[in-house]
């Protein structure tokens, strides 16, 4: 029986640094072509079920304070989350069984629809804060770059799969995978919507260092972009206005420094134990977005310290444990989804915490399995799924 | 078909990307991880306290709760200052933009206008700071209209008006006692007076509410975060004033100054001769002190007769507000005249320097040392020969010269300064004056008397009317300088009695018989027929005093212009003294054809404040005490119904005249009616079957005439005479100086109009010296 991943065919010779093929012997899972089968990695489901209850739980508490002054109705967006949650973990169980083969031939497919949809947004997109990012479905909005993510994560681990012997190769190793980050970040660009762009970029080159990509390539594209980067910063009005009150938020306490002068009154408020669950002041719309982007603060200010480092444990046990399944993935397709998952994942929860710490400039990252948003949310659980679902293919876990 | 176990050979992700992972676990699993949890550790537990007060400041809403402000009483438990709950309504044009329909501000803004009475624009205007929470409408306003306003903010369930509870101060009797009760502003804390100085009693300790509020300021919904302390209401204060005797000080000093044309105000002061205890105090003109703001009526006409420019009559209207707050009694020290003689005489006695059988000469004039010019008597034909008491009735300026001499300068200024004189007399009121004396250096040079001279007769010094009628009080009542005061007891909001305020004794400055000796020859003063102050009597009573007439050295310093300050301090019964009487009038015009002198024109005041006052008391009149009848005023019975010839008898016996009208045997009507009391040997008029005259008649102008003419002018027209003051006789000088009924007011026939007769004598007209 053949093996369900390709060797390069066409420019395998070329290449003198080609990876040694590790073999080992597995059970074979692949009686059926499209479900899988095998068990699910229990420590990585119970770790995801148990934060996003928790994120559901904070929701209901950061949420009924503005639900009730604003509409009467305390549950309103807690409702709409459970609903939401309910279905993301369908979601997930449905993804869980699809099989990472599938996922990899429709990658491409992916990847292109969601480019069509970033062009889609600037048509029809919903302004928001000055930018289009949502498309209206009628009973919900969504952010296509959500798709954006997951799909580069798919593709990119595709490609380095396909060019695995050449990606050492600057043809090979680089320019693929920068034409599709350059057309996204173009296109986010023009939205405009930067944490997507930062997210993205980095998840990108994460994708392309863990396929193989020649060091040397990746760390001058760095500093080239850190340098674009730079320029844009100082340039940007928009983005200097954010670093005068992140390096000094008290100053600017009344102004630009309001959110993030707010959210470290309710982190700082909480200390070491918190007030208690529901006990948030902060969350009395002193603190814009409580849950939103900013519900890591009312979580610290009613859980305290000890809450929340507990929450960002299971967020390092998840993770990690995301990254041990994806070293231990029975092939390398399977591995490298796994690993860009994750680094999308910590990603999203680090630059959420930092922002909301102060310890970076803010940026509207929401918070993965807290932040209210359904969409959000799916994504985030089908991502969950996929992960669990390659797991279902390792043996010795 | 199962192929559940099948083992088969596969590429797993080689060392390469294994390790790759790794790395990228190591920094997103672990390294992440740590940097978040120490970033929180900052934020949490070291920076805990600074978020965490930052945070409590914003979310907590702190609301007052007013403690009530305790009432003021006078000495019976008459309500003088009460306070009563009132509302602020105020809009809030933030409010108006976040929750009322855009059409609503209109409508608020005229039904308010409509409500309060508050000009529709500037209501209109207060929208205008849409940022703004808190604009005022109106504040202390009346219950009812809050209500009003209640209504239609519930009719339309409006978040943007609002009312606030406050509270509103009143008194009761308008402008009584003003300057002593004083006023509070509009954040209800003292500013004048009681008011001020007790401020901390009255005030009592506002309560609050320590609430958590969300960032619109409303209440957090299922929250107990809400903290009360109650308030606790001012305490309440007695007043040693009694409001009778204040309206009798303030009604008396008005008609003097209508009677004597008095143009820079009059003031007065009734003290308890045994306690220092402020009967009652007042600065004419004063104020209401529910409109505090507004200048007194009269004030304001003149001010508005004057013609001034419109920048003039702004700091003219200032400065009669700041003068009429003003508690001259106490803060302002001017130069006493004779009335000091009193202090000269009462440390002479006490020396033993002089005794009421020395005798003393004086031609007019007297000379010492140290000045060339030699000293006048203000009777520059001089008093001759006289006895001590004499030289008091006189107040003979060279008699109290000696006195002083013999004394010394040294024991005088130890004298003034045992009398309180040089220090504040320790009143609890604010802005007690200071007073103005020679340093000891110049004034006990012994080349050079002047000071000394001038001192013994009351020039060349200033100190404030509560000195001297405090000091006069000592004098009277056995030697004690009291430290006056005006509040008695301070009562909490139950009425308990907090603290009780006890007659402070200062020192003795004379011993008892001292006072006795020198309550005699004061007695003469007013009782003689020779005394200066014999205008001061009051039949059956026994009145002692001293007058005292000075230039305002001030207003001849600053002008060249002399004007006078006539005063009298009096204390009755001169045996056993229980209230002291000081009267000062600022500057009387002469024109009003009585002299302007202590004697003519004060003393006649402090006469009528002894007659309204003493009785009040419940001091009994001795009739038998004058060597007269002492009888200037008899109570008509009624006739009617009688048959003439005894109700001729009837009146006769009584001492009146009778006129019979008509020619019935039975007396149909009388005049005056029965019951009111009328000069002795009036006319009265027995109707006989004839009907009284239904008409009224004018009253004419009195003042100035002698008694014998005033009564005749007025029984010509109908009307009865009854008189207070001096008494009546058919001497020359003793004139009208009053009359109880305006000139030219039409009154009843057959009504009795009241006069006060003083004595116009010529050799009472002490000038200043």
């Amino acid at each position: 029986m053949a093996p369900d991943f390709d060797f390069p065919k066409r420019f395998g010779k070329e290449n003198e640094t080609v990876e040694e093929p590790q073999v080992r012997e597995l059970r074979d899972y692949s009686e059926s072509r499209f479900i899988n089968r095998g068990r699910i990695d229990l420590p990585f489901l119970v770790l995801t079920v148990l934060i996003l209850t928790v994120g559901v739980i904070t929701v209901f508490s950061a949420s009924f304070a503005r639900s009730y002054y604003e509409t009467g109705n305390a549950a309103g967006v807690f409702l709409r989350q459970l609903f939401f949650a309910v279905a993301g973990i369908v979601l997930m169980m449905f993804a869980s069984r699809v099989k990472p083969k599938t996922i990899r031939k429709y990658s491409k497919l992916l990847m292109i629809v969601s480019v069509g949809l970033l062009f889609l947004v600037l048509v029809i997109g919903i302004i928001g804060g000055g930018s289009r990012r949502w498309i209206n479905l009628g009973f919900t909005t969504f952010q296509p770059s959500e798709i954006t993510k997951l799909a580069i994560i798919l593709y990119f681990a595709s490609m380095a799969c396909r060019y695995k012997d050449q990606m050492k190769t600057f043809r090979y190793g680089i320019i693929p995978f920068g034409f599709w980050l350059g057309v996204v970040v173009v296109l986010l660009g023009l939205e405009p919507h930067f944490s997507a762009i930062i997210i993205i970029c980095l998840v990108g080159g994460l994708m392309m260092y863990a396929g193989g990509a020649n060091i040397k390539y990746l760390v001058l594209i760095v500093l080239v972009g850190g340098a674009l980067l730079l320029l844009v910063l100082l340039t940007g009005g928009y983005t200097s206005e954010r670093i005068t009150a992140w390096r000094d938020p008290m100053a600017e306490k009344l102004g630009d420094g309001w959110q993030i002068v707010q959210s470290l009154y309710a982190v700082g408020s909480g200390g070491l134990l918190g007030l208690g669950l529901g006990q948030s002041i902060q969350k009395h719309m002193y603190l814009p977005e409580e849950h939103n982007d900013y519900i890591f603060a009312i979580y610290c200010e009613e859980m305290g310290f000890v809450g929340a480092s507990l929450i960002l444990i299971l967020f390092a046990l998840l993770i990690i444990r995301g990254y041990w399944l994806a070293m231990r993935s029975r092939d390398r397709y399977s591995s490298l989804i796994v690993t860009g998952i994750m680094t999308l994942l910590a990603i999203q929860v680090f630059l959420n915490v930092a922002v909301v710490t102060n310890l970076i400039p803010s940026t509207g990252i929401s918070l993965p399995f807290f932040s209210y948003g359904g969409t959000a949310l799916l994504m985030q659980m089908a991502e969950m799924g996929i992960v669990l679902g390659v797991s279902r293919n390792i043996d010795d876990k | 078909m199962k192929k559940k176990n099948n083992i088969i050979k596969m590429e797993v992700p080689n060392k390469g990307m294994v390790g790759r992972t790794l790395s990228l676990m190591v920094v997103f699993g672990i390294v992440a991880f740590i940097v978040l949890i120490l970033q929180l550790y900052k934020v949490q537990i070291v920076d805990h306290e600074l978020y965490e007060s930052n945070a409590v400041e914003q979310q907590v809403r702190d609301t007052t709760v007013a403690a009530n402000r305790g009432a003021i009483y006078d000495r019976n438990m008459n309500t003088l200052a009460m306070s009563a709950t009132v509302s602020t309504v105020y809009v809030s044009p933030a409010e108006l933009i976040l929750y009322e329909e855009e059409d609503m501000r209109v409508m608020i803004s005229s039904r308010l206008s409509e409500i309060l009475g508050v000009d529709y624009d500037t209501i209109e205007a207060k929208w205008l700071d849409t940022k703004s929470w808190y604009k005022t409408v109106a504040v202390k306003i009346e219950s009812e209209l809050a209500d009003q306003v209640r209504d239609f903010k519930n009719e339309y369930n409006l978040k943007s008006v609002h009312i606030v509870p406050d509270t509103k101060r009143y008194y009761p009797n308008g402008s009584l006692a003003s300057q002593i009760i004083g006023f509070v502003g509009v954040d209800n804390t003292g500013l004048e007076g009681i008011e001020a100085v007790y401020d901390r009693y009255l005030q009592g300790t506002n309560g609050r509410i320590v609430r958590v509020a969300n960032e619109k300021g409303v209440d957090l919904p299922y929250s107990g975060y809400e903290n009360y302390y109650d308030a606790s209401d001012g305490n309440s204060l007695v007043l040693t004033v009694d409001d009778r005797i204040q309206h009798y000080l303030e009604k008396n000093l008005a008609q003097a100054i209508q009677d004597y044309q008095v143009q820079d105000g009059a003031m007065g002061i009734v003290m308890d001769v045994k306690t220092g205890a402020i009967l009652g105090m007042t600065t004419l003109p004063n104020y209401d002190l529910n409109n505090y703001l507004e200048v007194n009526e009269e004030t304001l006409a003149k001010l508005q007769a004057q013609g001034l420019s419109e920048s003039e009559y702004n700091d003219a209207v200032y400065n009669a507000l700041l003068k009429q707050w003003r508690n001259r009694i106490i803060s302002d020290s001017y130069e006493p005249g004779s009335t000091f003689k009193i202090i000269t005489l009462a440390m002479g006695l006490e020396e033993g320097v002089i005794s009421e059988n020395d005798y003393f000469d004086c031609s007019g004039s007297i000379r010492v040392k140290g000045r060339v010019e030699p000293i006048h008597c203000w009777n520059r034909d001089g008093h001759g020969q006289q006895t001590l008491a004499e030289a008091a009735q006189h107040s003979c300026n060279p008699a109290f010269v000696n006195i002083g001499l013999e004394v010394g300068a040294e024991t005088f200024y130890d004298y003034v300064e045992a009398f309180g004189f040089r220090n504040h007399t320790g009143v609890d009121l604010y802005g007690e004056g200071d007073s103005i004396w020679w340093s000891d250096d110049v004034f006990e040079d012994r080349t050079n008397h002047s000071q000394l001279a001038a001192a013994s007769f009351g020039q060349t010094f200033t100190i404030t009317p509560l000195q001297l009628i405090t000091a006069v009080s000592a004098v009277a009542n056995g030697g004690y300088l009291m430290e006056p005061y005006v509040v008695s007891k301070v009562l909490d909001s139950d009425g308990n009695v907090v603290e009780n305020h006890e007659p402070t004794v200062v020192r003795q400055v004379i011993s008892e018989e001292t006072s006795e000796r020198a309550c005699a020859i004061l007695e003469t003063v007013v009782g003689s027929p020779g005394g200066t102050g014999k205008n001061a009597y009051v039949a059956g009573y026994r009145v002692a005093g001293k007058t005292g007439t000075s230039t305002d050295t001030i207003t001849e310093a600053e002008t060249g212009r002399k004007e006078y300050m006539v005063s009298f301090v009096g204390f009755a019964p001169a045996d056993d003294p229980e209230i002291a009487v000081l009267v000062i009038l600022d500057n009387p015009s002469n024109e009003s054809g009585i002299y302007p002198s202590g004697g003519v024109m004060a003393a006649p005041v402090v006469g009528n404040i002894m007659y309204d006052v003493l009785p009040y008391l419940g001091v009994e009149p001795d009739l038998g005490i004058d060597g007269e009848s002492g009888v200037y005023e008899v109570k008509v019975p009624n006739v009617k119904s009688y048959s003439v010839s005894e109700a001729r008898a009837t009146m006769e016996e009584l001492g009146f005249k009778v006129k019979i009208v008509g020619s019935g045997t039975e007396v149909t009507d009388q005049a005056p009616m029965a019951n009111v009391s009328i000069a002795p040997n009036s006319t009265v008029i027995l109707y006989a079957g004839e009907a009284k005259p239904d008409k009224t008649v004018r009253v004419e102008t009195l003042n100035g005439m002698s008694y014998r003419q005033a009564k005749a002018v007025l029984e010509q027209d109908g009307l009865f005479i009854r008189s207070m003051g001096v008494p009546p006789s058919d001497s020359l000088t003793i004139v009208v100086a009053s009359q109880s009924i305006s000139p030219n007011s039409e009154v009843a026939y057959g009504t009795v109009v009241q006069v006060t007769l003083i004595d116009n004598d010529s050799s009472i007209m002490e000038g200043a010296g």
